[in-house]
């Protein structure tokens, strides 16, 4: 998880908040209610995620519960990985 | 172990804090009559329902908030028509469980919709009154589909109480407009933070709510003006603000709801961020109505771009846009059906959804291209780029606003003729309002505050601020302390604590009820919450048996012998087209005879045969009568009849019965119809009977309506159409405009007309001032001097209802026409100004005071 969480976490930065503390982003930080996930970010992400670790998300996956973390978004791609196995 | 779950008794200290700032909710909203007195119960409730649910245990807190909100829609609706609204929400949730494959549970679903929205258009009797329907729609018609959403997804099974507090939440009994709230944030926020902080927060949104109706009423009142009144650039712009403005009642009811729901642990989302501030148009999209933004996000616009990713990210993103915009026009119309009645499908709305539509698409394609920049710590304090971005954004929004809001797209074009017309001031105050919307839009306020509760000087506290706002409200509320002070100031506030119609909506409503102008999607929220309630059978006259159509200059007058139900009492037509008994032509020896011609107020919209005004000043005047003298009171009057039309009516019919006097009555807004009859008959190209009235028409240019071709805006528009041929004639809001102008000018002319042909005749000409039930404008109305300076009696019978319970006087709460008690309190008092000017009409009654 801390993998998968260190990844993204790196990707946000890069993508969607250079130049930022990297320690203002936690792993608890909202994503969504904070705006740095929108609806096209979310998106981005998506692509990010299926692309990194070749998974396949659907349209039900994309909600506050699965990707508004990155705790959650790891968790997401961690049940995935396994589902895929 | 997190807050929420620790024992009640842990938490006393906040719910006490949180039962006081309650209190102060309730004396806000009372003191300032905020929404309905139905909210005002049911949120006496909730505030009791809080304590009982805050002390409970944890695992009962939920049940018991299903049952309160069960509880409101009783307190709402009464048992009988509350126990339908239950039973058929019911219904509903028992389709979604029925152990059937999902496919055939949405088709029942559907079809039982179906069958309800039968019932909503009140094509088949039922049981229930129709005021149930709005509630009902507004719980089930967004959120069932989020429902169904999470049992297909979700594997989680929902508990009865958890569903039943999902639609049947209080506080939505009181609001029919509602957020779509999701189902599973719904679940997903109940208590997962600490409760005291979760109540926090719904206290700061509660005061914020309720700041924001109090604005609304500000704006509603004294900002909103009539854009068939406009005359120059200031009060365009001032127009063009204030439609956007008024979006604050519902931000306002949002922060309110929302506010609530955290008072039993739902830790939801803001409905609305700052929406005035938005930098981009996809940052608009996302802060206004953000539950509806996260509805079609998660039910059409990732749908519609996993359908579609395969063939490229950005025809996927730009289909995805589409089908969410188009959905939100289809769907506005949809929930407008089940709030209001009728399916508006209209060219404003689709102008404004497709023209946002595309603003979102070149947004997000630009920000797929390259992703805005976020920030986590703030920006800097002060940005012109910021700045020029948030000002060009809101005005552009007012615009798209004021269009969205128009009566008609050629309407919304007419008016921007008054912005050739700016004053000196009207620069100033636009430079003003660009410098200071600079300076407020500069500043990054978009940036979040912090989602975990963290030290803070005391005066940012939550509980401090809103307790602040609440106070603050109190103090500015009671009037009585610095009335002595500064008149001006309380006057404004007192008007603000009253519900009531602004100059614009209450012409508008004066219009409905004659011309069926009331289209109910441009309706403004407070003339709906009147009109809402009208059963579908209250029709205007014109729609009646009654009423016949004409093709002349007069556009109509009752049917001779005709005899129908009109808003439910009987209303019986003479063979002369009068609503009176029969009567001979000649007039009887010994007779005194008024003929009154007037609107609907006269000819008794309402009330029975026996019970309009005529018939008790008859009454009244034949009480008083001495010496064996008769009067008779002949009531020509016709529901839409304009003063013009009255003098039309006068040469025709009325002087045939060798009246003693004639009365001619209209309204405060007597203008309105003139201009709508005198428009009406310009476009039928019906003649005008009177060559001085003409010539003042011509120069209007209005008559351009009745050309042969295309209505196109603006005289140079269609010259230019013109040279390539194209015929073309001038649009009605246009020519409405013109006629506006001169409308003064055409109420004096008919004035000096009537007082001339009737005095000619013989009779006394007497113009009376009336209106429906309700309280007298501040504006001096002019007709009256100007009617007395034309050799007319002028009597004023506007302020008849002041002092009075009014509610008791008028025939229907969504129909300001006099009942019978208010025909009789006005025949009364114009008997007694009638006295007042005895000699000059030769009444001839005993000075003494009328029996009965």
């Amino acid at each position: 998880v801390d993998d998968i969480v260190r990844d993204v976490k790196a990707y946000i930065l890069d993508t969607y908040l250079p130049g930022e503390n990297p320690q203002a982003l936690t792993p608890t930080t909202p994503l969504i209610t904070s705006g740095i996930l929108n609806s096209l970010a979310t998106l981005d992400l998506v692509t990010f995620l299926e692309g990194r670790y070749g998974l396949e998300l659907e349209a039900s996956d994309l909600d506050h519960e699965r990707l508004g973390t990155l705790e959650n978004i790891a968790r997401l791609v961690q049940s995935k990985l396994a589902t895929r196995k | 172990m997190p807050e929420a779950l620790a024992p009640p008794t842990r938490q006393l200290g906040p719910i006490a804090t949180i039962v006081l700032q309650f209190a102060l909710v309730l004396l806000v909203i009372w003191q300032f009559r905020l929404e309905s007195r139905t909210f005002l119960h049911v949120m006496a409730l909730l505030g009791a329902g809080f304590v009982v649910h805050a002390l409970l245990p944890l695992r009962l807190r939920l049940p018991f908030f299903s049952v309160l909100s069960l509880a409101t829609v009783l307190v709402a609706f009464g048992l009988w028509d509350g126990a339908f609204l239950i039973a058929l929400g019911m219904a509903l949730i028992g389709i979604c469980h029925l152990p059937l494959p999902l496919a055939a549970r949405v088709g029942l679903l559907l079809a039982t919709g179906a069958l309800f929205a039968v019932w909503r258009a009140e094509w088949l009797p039922a049981p229930w009154s129709v005021a149930i329907w709005p509630i009902l729609g507004s719980m089930f018609m967004f959120r069932l589909a989020l429902y169904v959403y999470a049992l297909k997804h979700d594997e989680r099974r929902p508990t009865l109480a958890r569903t039943l507090a999902y639609f049947f939440m209080a506080p939505n009994v009181c609001f029919p407009l509602y957020p779509v709230v999701d189902y599973a944030t719904f679940v997903r926020t109940h208590y997962d933070r600490d409760a005291a902080h979760i109540y926090e927060t719904g206290m700061r949104w509660i005061a914020r709510g309720l700041l924001h109706l109090i604005l609304y009423r500000f704006v509603y009142l004294y900002l909103v003006v009539d854009p068939a009144q406009m005359v120059n650039l200031g009060q365009l712009v001032q127009f063009v603000l204030a439609t956007f403005l008024l979006y604050l009642r519902v931000s306002g009811q949002f922060h309110l709801i929302t506010g609530v729901l955290h008072l039993f642990g739902f830790r939801l989302p803001e409905t609305h961020h700052l929406y005035y501030l938005a930098s981009s148009f996809t940052d608009f999209w996302r802060r206004i109505n953000i539950y509806w933004k996260d509805f079609m996000t998660k039910l059409v616009y990732y749908p519609s771009f996993f359908r579609l990713r395969r063939r490229g990210t950005r025809l996927a993103a730009i289909v995805a846009t589409v089908a969410v915009f188009a959905g939100t026009w289809i769907l506005h119309s949809y929930q407008w059906f089940w709030l209001r009645g009728g399916f508006p499908i209209e060219a404003q709305d689709g102008l404004f959804w497709g023209i946002l539509c595309i603003l979102v698409v070149f947004g997000s394609l630009r920000e797929l291209k390259r992703p805005a920049k976020r920030t986590l710590a703030g920006g800097p304090r002060w940005s012109l780029s910021l700045a020029l971005r948030t000002v060009g954004i809101f005005a552009t929004i007012c615009l798209l606003w004021s269009l969205w809001s128009a009566d008609s797209v050629s309407g919304w074009l007419t008016m921007w003729i008054v912005a050739a017309n700016a004053t000196p001031r009207d620069l100033v105050v636009l430079a003003a309002l660009f410098a200071g919307g600079l300076l407020v839009a500069g500043r990054p306020w978009s940036v979040r505050e912090p989602d975990v509760a963290t030290a803070q000087p005391l005066y940012r506290r939550p509980a401090v601020r809103s307790t602040a706002v609440l106070v603050g409200l109190l103090l500015v509320g009671a009037t009585d302390f610095y009335a002595r002070i500064v008149p001006p100031a309380a006057a404004m506030v007192a008007s603000l604590q009253r519900s009531t119609l602004n100059a614009r909506d209450a012409a508008l409503q004066h219009k409905g009820y004659y011309e069926k102008l009331d289209n109910a999607s441009r309706m403004s929220m407070n003339v709906w919450e009147i009109q809402g309630a009208k059963p579908a059978h209250w029709v205007a006259l014109s729609s009646t048996p009654a009423y016949r159509w004409r093709g002349d200059f007069v556009r109509g007058d009752l049917r001779p012998g005709a005899s129908v139900i009109f808003l439910d009492r009987p209303l019986t037509v003479n063979r002369w087209g009068m609503r009176n008994r029969d009567v001979p032509q000649a007039k009887p020896a010994g007779t005194y005879r008024i003929a009154f011609l007037g609107p609907s107020i006269v000819m008794g919209s309402g009330v029975g045969d026996g019970e309009t005004l005529s018939v008790f000043l008859e009454e009244r005047l034949n009480a008083m009568a001495d010496g064996g003298r008769r009067y008779e009171v002949l009531n020509f009057a016709v529901a839409d009849c304009s003063l013009v039309e009255q003098l039309a009516l006068l040469q025709e019919r009325v002087l045939a019965f060798e009246p003693d006097a004639v009365f001619f009555a209209d309204s405060p807004r007597l203008q309105g119809p003139i201009v709508s009859q005198l428009l009406n008959a310009v476009f039928k190209g019906a003649p005008i009977p009177y060559p001085g009235l003409e010539d003042l028409l011509r120069r209007t240019g209005a008559f351009a309506l009745a050309d042969k071709g295309v209505p196109v805006p603006f005289q140079s528009v269609r010259a230019g159409f013109g040279m390539l041929g194209v015929p073309t004639r001038m649009p009605w809001p246009e020519a409405e405009h013109r006629m506006r102008l001169a409308a003064a000018d055409v109420v004096r002319w008919t004035l000096r007309s009537i007082a001339e042909v009737t005095r000619a005749h013989g009779a006394v000409p007497v113009f009376v001032l009336l209106d429906n039930v309700g309280n007298p404008g501040k504006e001096v109305v002019p007709a009256v001097r100007e009617a007395a300076d034309r050799g007319l009696l002028a009597i004023d019978l506007t302020g008849v209802w002041q002092d009075h319970d009014q509610a008791a006087l008028r025939i229907a709460p969504w129909d300001n026409h006099p009942n019978a008690a208010g025909n009789r309190l006005m025949a009364a008092r114009l008997v007694e100004l009638m006295q007042q000017q005895a000699g000059a009409l030769h009444l001839g009654t005993r000075g003494e005071k009328p029996r009965g």
